[in-house]
């Protein structure tokens, strides 16, 4: 009994200072990014290492915001180095965000007309499509990559953004189709009977009643098709080429090119891509559960 | 606006959920579909609203032939039995939603939202999403939404099978007086006998997928066209006995190994030799003190009291059982041996072969005003002949 009450009061504790543990590990790179950003040259490597900054400095986000050539220390000398990645931060920031919204949109329209088709209209291979669709997700996309590359060549699409939405809508339409096609599946379709008996028509039907029903779902799959796009190396690497067309995250390897690495433009150029997807992520997740379907039917 | 169904059919792939089914229902009447899960009644709402293809037959509003009108395009409204609430909006939204897509005036919608909120007493509730009401409430609403268009026929599935026993009372008058107040067509669907019976002017007993009878509340609960409306109808339910036609002093007598029963009143629609069913409402048996008056004898097998009633379960033996009700009062004890008296008028014969009616109790029935055109001899009697299918 005994037993039972002390593990009743640590039980928890330790759980609790353990969840805090992890919760640290998994917060610490990006807390130190974040902190390495905000120092000044002198400061980043200093022993001991400080994880507040002594002397706070923004000089690392203005360099990547205004573009400005940077020039390092050689000997008490300033030497211009040319054209510097931070120099193409903004442009690569913009290609990242074009590149992202198009795939995204292309797979959100595409998926979820896809998926009331298949959970509303009676035709052959209705049901095996979904399952399908979800197995081409699970190949690694390494294995598409090269015969898409091959295609864009055929295009004439590739070193374009145009060659990345159509890569990253390749990988994100099946799963997100798969995601809308299980979220209507669940929309009741007696409230889409009820809204053609009051008189709306099949398009009126759709748009007063299941979008805003399977709002939830789309957001998801819009989240997922958003992260998939916003943090692909690979397409990026193989479909692009000139500085120009990069995107961040080609464009931020370039940081690491040359005999110099400056750590501090490197982080805040990593805080600044992943500042729009964790706000992405915390303005919607509110949307995710709220509201799903509830009061339609029955509840 | 009456409705006319004429030899509809329907099969969903192999199944054939509606065979040949043909009726007619008088405009601004309430009329029920009532029948057993799986018999056809849904379906066949679902084809009058719209929502169901017709393999073959004719659906008429009136005169005008509706078989390829969209739903939108037959002026009705529809119940549904899960209420069918748009979750997104908000009461006054649902309530509104079918003069919006239909182009109404703002204000026209408004002042119709207002009048039936007002007549449903959901004023106070216009605000709220279908997801923060309760049963009752969605109920109201989704009654509300068919209400608010003026339509020419109404149609309602199951809709007070969601509510508790209490609501489903109140709701069932509530429902009667709407209709009576609207004055559009009603066709409801239950598979609840005591809603079909205290609700409507017509009902059609359905049961695999065909019509078994079609008359008021009154003709199906006094003159059971068959076996399965016998069986069906009537709570607690008719008591069904198998057994012969003999001769006895020149009279036909319905036997079997428990009862007896003169037929004597059947003298030209019964013959020697006939396999009939015999069907006696537990209402309409007595228990007699002496064995002679007694049809049966037997010994009570379990008593229940029902409120103002007991129902007494008379073991016959071979575990063949009659439900005797008798007044709560009776002094009846279990394992008591008893006589049960069967009075040849009250009693229901039906042709054991065919399942028909063969006749019975003819007088006790009052003709339902309006109802005999209609025809039940029109339309029950050729489809119903293969009920068993």
């Amino acid at each position: 009994m005994s037993w039972e009450i002390l593990w009743r009061h640590t039980g928890r504790g330790v759980i609790f200072v353990a969840l805090c543990g992890l919760t640290f590990v998994v917060c610490f790179p990006l807390v130190w990014a974040l902190s390495t950003s905000l120092k000044p040259k002198s400061e980043i490597f200093a022993t001991p290492p400080t994880l507040v900054p002594k002397a706070p400095t923004f000089e690392n986000y203005a360099a990547l915001v205004t573009g400005r050539p940077q020039y390092f220390q050689s000997g008490g000398q300033q030497v211009d180095t040319g054209a510097t990645p931070a120099q193409f931060f903004t442009r690569w920031f913009l290609n990242s965000l074009l590149v992202t919204l198009g795939s995204t949109v292309i797979s959100i329209v595409v998926s979820t007309l896809a998926a009331y088709s298949l959970t509303r209209f009676r035709y052959w291979g209705r049901t095996f499509v979904p399952y399908f669709s979800l197995l081409g997700y699970m190949v690694p996309s390494i294995i598409f990559v090269f015969p898409l590359f091959l295609m864009m060549v055929r295009l004439e699409l590739t070193d374009t953004l145009l060659s990345l939405v159509l890569g990253y809508v390749s990988i994100t339409l099946p799963f997100c189709m798969w995601l809308m096609w299980a979220f209507m599946r669940s929309i009741p379709i007696e409230i889409e009977e009820a809204a053609l008996v009051d008189g709306a028509t099949r398009l009126q039907v759709f748009r007063d009643v299941v979008l805003p029903t399977a709002l939830p779902g789309i957001i998801a799959a819009a989240i997922f098709a958003m992260i998939v796009s916003w943090n692909d190396y690979l397409f990026g690497r193989v479909f692009l080429n000139s500085l120009d067309n990069l995107t961040l995250t080609v464009g931020v390897m370039l940081f690491f090119e040359g005999t110099h690495v400056d750590w501090g433009l490197l982080m805040a150029a990593c805080v600044l891509m992943t500042v729009p997807m964790a706000s992405l992520f915390m303005g919607l997740q509110r949307h995710l559960v709220a509201g799903f379907g509830a009061g339609a039917v029955k509840g | 606006m009456d409705v006319s169904l004429e030899v509809i059919n329907k099969s969903f792939g192999s199944v054939r959920v509606l065979k040949d089914v043909s009726l007619k229902f008088p405009s601004r009447k309430f009329v029920t579909l009532l029948g057993p899960s799986g018999c056809g009644k849904t379906t066949l709402l679902r084809m009058i609203a719209g929502l169901e293809t017709v393999d073959s037959g004719i659906i008429r509003f009136g005169e005008k032939v509706v078989n390829r009108l969209a739903p939108r395009d037959r002026n009705i409204a529809m119940v549904f039995q899960s209420y069918a609430l748009y979750p997104q909006m908000s009461v006054g939204q649902n309530l509104a939603y079918g003069l919006r897509v239909r182009g109404t005036p703002k204000e026209a919608r408004a002042a119709a939202v207002e009048r039936v909120a007002r007549i449903l007493e959901i004023e106070h509730l216009l605000d709220r999403r279908p997801a923060q009401l309760s049963g009752g409430q969605r109920q109201r609403v989704a009654l509300g939404r068919a209400m608010v268009r003026k339509p020419d026929i109404f149609l309602m599935d199951e809709p007070l099978s969601n509510l508790d026993a209490r609501l489903r009372i109140t709701m069932r008058a509530e429902l009667r007086r709407f209709h009576l107040d609207l004055g559009a067509t009603t066709v409801y669907v239950t598979h609840d006998q005591l809603e079909a019976m205290t609700m409507s002017d017509h009902v059609a007993v359905m049961n695999g997928g065909i019509v078994q009878q079609f008359g008021s509340p009154a003709e199906v609960y006094g003159r059971p066209a068959n076996l399965f409306v016998a069986g069906f109808i009537g709570s607690p339910p008719m008591n069904l006995i198998h057994g012969a036609v003999e001769l006895e002093n020149g009279a036909p007598t319905f036997a079997s190994e428990h009862a007896r029963v003169s037929l004597r009143h059947l003298a030209n629609r019964v013959h020697a030799g006939q396999r009939v069913v015999l069907g006696a409402r537990p209402q309409d048996l007595r228990l007699v003190p002496s064995a002679a008056e007694g049809n049966a004898h037997g010994r009570v097998w379990v008593v229940e009291l029902v409120g103002s009633e007991k129902l007494v379960d008379v073991d016959l033996g071979d575990k063949r059982r009659l439900t005797v009700q008798v007044r709560a009062d009776a002094p009846v004890l279990e394992d008591e041996a008893v006589h049960v008296g069967i009075d040849p008028h009250d009693v229901h014969v039906f042709d054991a072969e065919t399942a028909q009616r063969v006749s019975g109790r003819e007088s006790a029935v009052p003709p339902f005003p309006g109802s005999e055109p209609l025809g039940r001899r029109e339309h029950f009697r050729p489809i119903a002949t293969s009920w068993r299918d």
